[in-house]
């Protein structure tokens, strides 16, 4: 299958092994991935706070672009995911449409609304399929006990996202039991990471962080996954601040998705960037019987 | 005609803080049609297996937001959730106090702090004191005034989305979702005279703990979408004082990074978020990620067609204009 890849901002910046796995994973699933350099920033879930409408303007833009190209469009950050998806649903109101066509108008743009804003995790689990995927399970996950981690911007609002259940959701379960993981079921997996105010007020964003953490190892999980960058950086850019804010040990492996579904068709820990990880993988990895990565962690 | 009944398995968290020392579950079987309400199961268990089961409610019609409780792990109205749809999804029934606020005894919780955060934001109308409004005078909105806010006033005070918060579970100075659902309620209210004091005190009372996580907006029955309504707030709250407070320096700086590169510059962002003595006290941190990350204090290459950026920015961000 052919797609705009939309790799988001934190991909492209500190967060650059999400991109460099996301790649090794299309490639070996045959997924073209098509790249627009003129694609700009989803917003965040913070630009819209600042000006709705223009946030909307800004995704009709990158929205268009993919629709010029007769292509959907492929994120790998429950974020871009909600935000574009968020974008596609208000320009459904011809009140939000009357104020931003006439601007998409001034720079030669139109978007007449065909695009299809999918996340790695439901191209992974629809399009290609868990039956493609586990075919092509060279090293499974045996015995590594993961605890999914949604990010809320994948399921809510449900009712505006269309996802598959706001509350209840399973498909990265299913994708994890495809590598041959052994998913952890635990309450944190449908919160909140906290990194929406991590800059706002820390102390309570590492908490929450925290606790999500804790949940997934009182459940067992010798790791967790993630579809969002952003998720990573609360969970594992700041796990210390996290461990502090919690007041216990946590050292906790915390994947980006592709990672691990890497790990299982074979890609070596350097090739999905796991060495980039402030919490060392390594625990994870020797879950499954497979050396540490020949890079240190710390 | 009857629909077929089911035998409910029913684990209720059973605890009275003066007496156990530990909460405990009770299993209860019930037989029971599907489309049965957990409440009328709750209340059946009452009547005929143990009436020292505690729980409120009143109205049983999803009106006076009295039964909310946690099912399934869920903040939800108990009048207004069938047990078979429960079982099915689940293979279980378990019901349990609402979360954020202190058991007082079994499915019944302590909601002053729910309360008291309503009343902090003074929900009422605050008309001008100068021009009383004479005895019996309407005071007359237009339908699209009204429409402004027609989510709010659905709003029943259940605390679902009190008990589903995670900013509420985790920070006290989070006034929580129903609370700042109601404020913008006032605050796009064309009658009321204290919207400026209302935007600018709310800023630095809680405003921007929000997580936009919208745990909020699946728990509430009502519809109201509190998170949504927090957005709303927020831009008004930017719209009224500009970047006054951390959080919406955060919105506005990530506005001006998109505006200058097309996409986020991450060790700026933090910069105008923080200011640079925050900036300092983040140091340690900085260099710790830095050291595995060096990509984080690069400044992005600007994104092709900038140009067409800066016009949508041109076109459509004027602050002084309203956002509905």
């Amino acid at each position: 299958m052919k797609i705009a890849y939309y790799p988001g901002c934190v991909a492209q910046e500190s967060g650059r092994e999400l991109d460099m796995a996301t790649r090794w994973v299309a490639k070996a699933l045959g997924i073209e991935l098509v790249s627009f350099p003129s694609f700009s920033c989803c917003g965040s879930g913070f630009v819209d706070e600042a000006n709705l409408t223009l946030n909307v303007a800004i995704n009709a833009r990158n929205l268009a672009i993919a629709e010029r190209a007769g292509l959907d469009l492929l994120t790998i950050c429950s974020t871009c995911q909600g935000m574009l998806t968020l974008a596609n649903r208000k320009l459904d109101e011809p009140s939000v449409r009357a104020r931003v066509d006439p601007a998409l108008a001034k720079i030669g743009v139109s978007y007449r609304g065909s695009v299809k804003v999918k996340h790695l995790l439901e191209v992974l689990t629809h399009d290609i399929g868990l039956d493609a995927i586990r075919a092509k399970v060279r090293r499974p996950l045996r015995g590594m006990k993961v605890g999914a981690f949604y990010g809320c911007h994948l399921l809510r609002p449900s009712a505006e996202l269309a996802s598959e259940s706001g509350e209840e959701p399973h498909a990265f379960e299913d994708l994890l039991a495809a590598i041959g993981a052994d998913p952890v079921m635990y309450r944190g997996r449908v919160m909140c990471c906290g990194f929406p105010i991590l800059f706002v007020k820390p102390e309570t964003a590492n908490r929450i962080a925290g606790r999500q953490i804790a949940d997934a190892k009182d459940h067992g999980a010798h790791a967790m996954a993630t579809p969002c960058p952003l998720c990573h950086i609360s969970l594992d850019s700041f796990q210390n601040k996290a461990e502090a804010a919690v007041g216990r040990e946590l050292a906790m492996p915390v994947f980006h998705l592709p990672q691990l579904v890497g790990l299982a068709l074979g890609a070596s820990p350097e090739e999905l960037g796991l060495p980039r990880h402030l919490v060392p993988v390594d625990p994870a990895l020797a879950a499954i019987g497979r050396p540490a990565s020949s890079v240190p962690s710390r | 005609m009857a629909a077929k009944t089911i035998s409910a398995p029913i684990e209720v968290y059973r605890y009275d803080p003066s007496r156990d020392r530990a909460p405990r579950y009770d299993r209860f079987t019930l037989e029971v049609e599907p489309h049965t309400p957990v409440l009328t199961a709750l209340l059946s268990i009452r009547n005929q297996q143990d009436p020292s089961l505690t729980l409120r409610y009143s109205c049983r019609s999803a009106i006076c937001g009295s039964c909310a409780m946690q099912i399934n792990s869920k903040s939800r109205l108990a009048c207004q959730t069938p047990i078979g749809p429960e079982i099915e999804r689940h293979g279980r029934l378990v019901v349990e106090p609402m979360r954020n606020q202190a058991v007082l005894r079994d499915l019944v919780v302590d909601q002053s702090s729910f309360w008291q955060n309503y009343r902090k934001i003074e929900p009422y109308l605050k008309l001008d004191p100068r021009q009383p409004m004479p005895e019996g005078t309407p005071n007359p909105m237009t339908p699209a005034e009204v429409d402004r806010f027609h989510e709010t006033p659905r709003c029943i005070a259940c605390a679902a989305c009190y008990s589903a918060c995670p900013a509420v579970e985790s920070d006290p100075a989070f006034p929580g979702p129903m609370a700042l659902a109601k404020l913008y309620r006032f605050v796009v209210d064309p009658r009321d005279r204290a919207t400026q004091d209302r935007l600018v005190r709310i800023q630095t009372e809680g405003l921007w703990l929000c997580l936009r996580c919208h745990l909020c907006t699946e728990a509430c029955p009502k519809d109201v979408q509190p998170s949504e309504r927090i957005r709303d707030l927020k831009e008004l709250a930017i719209a009224a004082q500009g970047g006054t407070e951390r959080g919406s320096r955060h919105a506005i700086g990530f506005k001006e990074n998109i505006r200058e590169r097309g996409l986020l510059q991450e060790m700026k962002l933090v910069r105008q978020t923080d200011g640079l003595a925050g900036l300092a006290g983040q140091l340690g941190q900085g260099l710790r990620i830095w050291r595995k990350k060096p990509e984080t204090t690069k400044r992005p290459p600007a994104i092709e067609d900038l140009a067409q950026v800066e016009t949508l920015y041109r076109e459509l961000d004027d602050p002084t204009e309203g956002h509905r």
